[in-house]
């Protein structure tokens, strides 16, 4: 029993890693129809220019890690709001169908590249904000940090949520997502809309980079199998429901940490992949994604 | 008249030394992953290499000849490793390879060489089938050689100090790599040897950021001790793991528990792991202390912390062995300096042993069982375990 619920945790803790940043790839598709491709690299570039940031690898530090946060967040918008200028603006604007999924892995390459540059090709260890001696619950143990990494993707996610439901600029996000020309036509910018989606889509990266560093080593290579992972939750759950990240992330974790334990570690990504194909073949929109009917 | 003939001269005599040196040097090739998690034993290696060769240059050279170092990255990549081997024997035409970190990168590698009858001193990758890709009778000369502890010396080891602590329950955690699971096999052998059977034998891979279920299960099976076949990142995940159940267990492994980025990045869970080193940078002779001195001098690593001295110290014998196996051969012709390597009547005197030896036309290994000590990981440095 224990060993069961040690296991959920740790699979609670992983699947919310991916969910927050599966969520980032719904946020863009939502307003735009396009996905950035560049989600865990803007996740590690978050993580290490917190880094930067709380430690003493570039003369720190020069704040605590609350205060960090959001000097991320904010690096994580204008590097979002880059992307969807250089890769996507232009390959929406030239209708391509497929323009944006080149341009935005080209980006995640560069990114990586410069990452690479700037902090070394090895990982590094990012200091815990909070200790990382564990506390027993039910006689599993868990970790402040895992605590901390599931509530601040929960937060997250309903401050978004949020955000669309209640405020003006929410509104016009949503008005772009469900019409897009007939969102234009009632004045608002929806070109602003897309660059907004994408600066919003990189700030939660760079967040859960900086929440998930703690507990993983933080390197210019960290992103990419999270990021690649991340994406399958986000087929799984369904590129259009917040509710589908959470739930797929949720599987993916918990079923990597299950079969690792009761099969094999050799096999533990694989019933995670077999219900994305699953997915893929009865219910292409996700599990809790609507069915998108194209007019031709 | 006088300063024409004087130019000419100057002239004449910088052309020859410009082709004596350009013709003249001896190539040697040098491959190693300098980027990535297995850098600190490449770049550790690669500088304790160029050291030995300054120090063979500074002293006149071999057969009159300077040694010339050609530098590539194979980034621990088995397809990288093959690329440079053929642009080293085709291109650069190289004399001799020292080099090769990760089992696979040897693996893949070394069959060009082997064609080309060029010989290759392995001096960092510990696989055992490494040096035995190439033997009689279906090849009449193997002309791959070794300056590292293999995995079967190094599994000895582990299992000698099982025995010597009488764990009798052990769980083996190995990456999914040719180097973890071949290193898993030669433990499993062994301990079998010494009717021993792991409690639990699990596998993780490359980059993976949870390692609880296989911990769990190690702690589930009973395990006194947790035996590690990986490399520094992921053996530190493994650490910190043990950390997250709150389950603490003495953790022994192959030497790569020593390198750098296991040491910083488990901090204090890393402490009391315990390793075979051929090598520990404590200078206990002379000799020692002197390469410890002028490898701190001349490459200054942070905290005056080699970050593997195991490859610093085997990449630095490997140059001796095979400069005193060209100078032996008095030619560099592949298969003359194969034949001398094989029966080297030099002894010599490196950091890791004394060499007196080190191969015969059977045997390519010049560590043997014996050489290598156990080290121990204190405060964030590798010492002589007691």
């Amino acid at each position: 029993m224990e060993i069961l619920l040690q296991l959920l945790f740790s699979g609670i803790a992983l699947g919310m890693i991916y969910a927050v940043i599966a969520f980032g790839y719904q946020l863009t598709f939502a307003t735009s129809g396009t996905l950035n491709f560049g989600q865990g690299e803007a996740l590690m570039l978050g993580a290490l220019v917190g880094l930067s940031l709380v430690s003493t690898i570039h003369g720190g530090p020069y704040l605590n890690f609350w205060l960090m946060i959001p000097v991320v967040m904010v690096f994580g918008a204008l590097q979002g709001a880059v992307v969807e200028w250089i890769g996507v603006r232009p390959a929406i604007k030239a209708k391509s169908e497929f323009g944006w999924i080149m341009s935005t892995i080209a980006l995640a390459i560069i990114f990586k590249n410069v990452a690479e540059n700037i902090w070394g090709k090895d990982d590094l260890t990012f200091p815990s904000p909070v200790s990382a001696t564990p506390f027993h619950v039910f006689g599993a143990n868990v970790q402040l940090m895992q605590v901390l990494v599931v509530i601040g993707a929960i937060a997250m996610m309903l401050a978004v949520e949020l955000f669309n439901r209640k405020s003006i600029y929410g509104k016009a996000v949503v008005a772009t997502s469900n019409d897009p020309d007939a969102a234009g036509l009632m004045g608002i910018n929806t070109g602003m809309v897309i660059t907004f989606s994408y600066a919003l889509s990189s700030a939660t990266a760079a967040f859960a980079g900086v929440l998930v560093a703690p507990l993983t080593l933080t390197g210019a290579t960290m992103g990419t199998s999270l990021g690649l992972k991340a994406f399958a939750v986000a087929i799984i759950g369904g590129l259009t429901s917040g509710m589908g990240a959470v739930v797929g992330g949720l599987i993916l974790g918990i079923s990597e940490t299950l079969t690792g334990f009761y099969v094999s570690t050799g096999y533990k990504e694989v019933p995670g992949l077999v219900l994305l194909l699953l997915v893929l073949a009865i219910k292409p929109a996700g599990l809790f994604g609507k069915a998108a009917i194209k007019k031709v | 008249m006088k300063f024409h003939l004087k130019s000419l001269v100057m002239a004449t005599a910088a052309a020859l030394s410009f082709a004596a040196m350009a013709a003249d040097s001896i190539k040697i090739g040098l491959s190693g992953p300098f980027t990535g998690g297995s850098s600190p034993m490449g770049v550790s290696m690669r500088d304790g290499v160029k050291l030995a060769v300054s120090e063979v240059n500074a002293a006149g050279g071999v057969l009159g000849r300077k040694f010339e170092l050609v530098e590539r990255d194979d980034e621990a990549k088995n397809e990288r490793g093959v690329q440079i081997a053929q642009e080293l024997i085709n291109k650069e035409k190289v004399v001799a390879t020292v080099g090769f970190i990760n089992t696979g990168v040897s693996l893949a590698s070394q069959r060009f060489y082997q064609e080309a009858k060029i010989p290759v001193m392995n001096n960092v990758s510990t696989g055992t089938i490494v040096t035995k890709q190439f033997l009689p009778p279906e090849f009449a000369d193997n002309y791959i050689f070794r300056t590292s502890a293999n995995d079967t010396v190094q599994s000895a080891m582990i299992v000698d100090e099982v025995m010597k602590r009488k764990y009798t329950k052990v769980a083996i955690l190995a990456d999914s790599t040719n180097y973890g699971q071949l290193g898993r096999e030669d433990l499993e052998r062994t301990l079998a040897t010494k009717g021993i059977k792991a409690v639990a034998v699990e596998k993780y891979n490359i980059k993976d950021v949870d390692m609880t279920p296989q911990l769990l299960k190690s702690k589930q099976a009973g395990a006194e001790v947790v035996i590690t076949y990986g490399i520094g990142p992921e053996l530190a995940q493994i650490a910190n793991g043990m950390e997250k159940l709150g389950w603490k267990v003495p953790m022994l492994g192959s030497w790569t528990l020593s390198m750098g980025n296991f040491i910083d990045n488990a901090g204090k869970n890393g402490d009391g792991a315990r390793m075979p080193q051929t090598f520990i940078q404590d200078g206990n002779t002379p000799k020692r202390k002197a390469f410890i001195e002028a490898y701190l001098k001349a490459y200054k690593p942070a905290n005056d912390r080699i970050s593997s001295p195991v490859s610093a110290a085997q990449g630095y014998d490997s140059v001796y062995i095979l400069a005193a196996a060209i100078k032996q051969a008095g030619t560099t012709d592949g298969p003359k300096v194969r034949e001398a390597l094989e029966g080297l009547k030099e002894k010599i005197d490196g950091v890791v042993a004394s060499y007196d030896k080190p191969f015969t036309h059977d045997d390519h290994e010049a560590i043997k069982m014996g050489m290598p000590v156990m080290g121990q990981v204190e405060n964030g440095r590798v010492v002589r375990a007691k």
